[in-house]
């Protein structure tokens, strides 16, 4: 993928724009719309810029659904608490095992 | 894809300010570890009941199935109670537990076939869903037009590799090279895979009937 350092941003073409916007929105905060080296370049490639505007505004909106929407049945919790059990009965198992072929005091 | 099997081992929790500061520590997290670590079964009811829903959240979008979702969420949690010992404090707890169950979710999804690293390809085998590369009318911009809800619809109707990148990165704060990691992929791929995941929801949300089925978007190219 091409670094954005090697674009001549004065003479960007879209086609060449396309090819470096996903490293431009992986460096920095990812506000593409803000970088000044592209005012002159989306100023002249209005559907450029309404592709940044969109992209933006997808990457802002998804910061929203970090938030957890849904909950899990009662199932989970109570299989949990059965397997939870069950290792615990089990290293109590361990713990009272006595060898059988250990000498007898 | 070569990562199976290495679980939490392979991806040490590392400090990650942008995550930590999405996840701050919760009062009463930190005694409750500590006394859960020592067997106490209300200790373990208290983690769970702070944490289930982000966890299942993050699986109920990974895997689009409720089923799958709770039986991850499950595992989960079960794998986070059984192996406390290694958290050690280097990140949010709960961020160490995201990566935790997004292993967990990877290695499931391998199992059942899924290449995470050629993602179009794997998901879709023929070239028509990947997203088209024009750059679209600017008259149809989608500011003010989508919110939460219109998102999570459109996110929904992603191929799962896409949607795994997208979610990873602009859902749950990973950086590329974490992702990468994760994906056995390169950082290169990472935003690639990204950006495209993004072209593709602008089409779904500009184009709010538009079906995720191939023939639904025969100009695209690869």
């Amino acid at each position: 993928m091409t670094t954005p350092r090697n674009i001549d941003f004065d003479n960007l073409k879209p086609e060449e724009f396309e090819h470096i916007l996903p490293d431009l929105f992986a460096t920095g905060d990812g506000k593409v719309s803000q970088d000044p080296r592209l005012k002159k370049f989306l100023a002249a490639n209005p559907n450029c810029a309404a592709l940044v505007s969109d992209l933006e505004t997808i990457a802002e909106t998804a910061r929203s659904l970090f938030e957890p929407v849904a909950e899990p049945s009662d199932r989970v919790w109570q299989n949990i608490q059965a397997k939870l059990q069950e290792d615990t009965a089990l290293a109590s198992i361990d713990d009272d095992y006595i060898d059988p072929d250990a000498p007898l005091d | 894809m070569s990562c199976q099997g290495q679980m939490t081992q392979a991806l040490p929790p590392r400090a990650n300010p942008g995550l930590y500061k999405r996840n701050p520590p919760i009062p009463g997290e930190a005694e409750a570890i500590e006394s859960a670590r020592n067997g106490d079964p209300e200790a373990f009811a208290k983690i769970y009941n702070l944490h289930k829903r982000r966890v299942y959240t993050l699986c109920l979008r990974m895997l689009g199935n409720v089923s799958e979702a709770e039986d991850m969420t499950q595992n989960a949690f079960l794998h986070l109670f059984r192996k406390l010992d290694r958290f050690r404090g280097e990140s949010a707890f709960s961020t160490w537990l995201h990566r935790l169950t997004v292993n967990l979710v990877l290695m499931h999804l391998r199992k059942k076939g899924l290449d995470l690293v050629s993602l179009e390809e794997s998901v879709n085998p023929s070239s028509e869903d990947t997203p088209r590369r024009d750059f679209g009318s600017r008259d149809q911009v989608l500011a003010g037009s989508v919110d939460r809800v219109t998102l999570e619809r459109a996110l929904a109707a992603l191929p799962p590799g896409y949607r795994m990148v997208f979610i990873l990165h602009d859902v749950e704060g990973f950086e590329h090279n974490e992702i990468a990691a994760m994906l056995d992929c390169s950082i290169g791929n990472s935003k690639s895979q990204l950006h495209k995941a993004r072209l593709r929801l602008r089409e779904l949300l500009r184009n709010p009937g538009l079906s995720p089925q191939p023939s639904a978007c025969p100009e695209s190219a690869k």
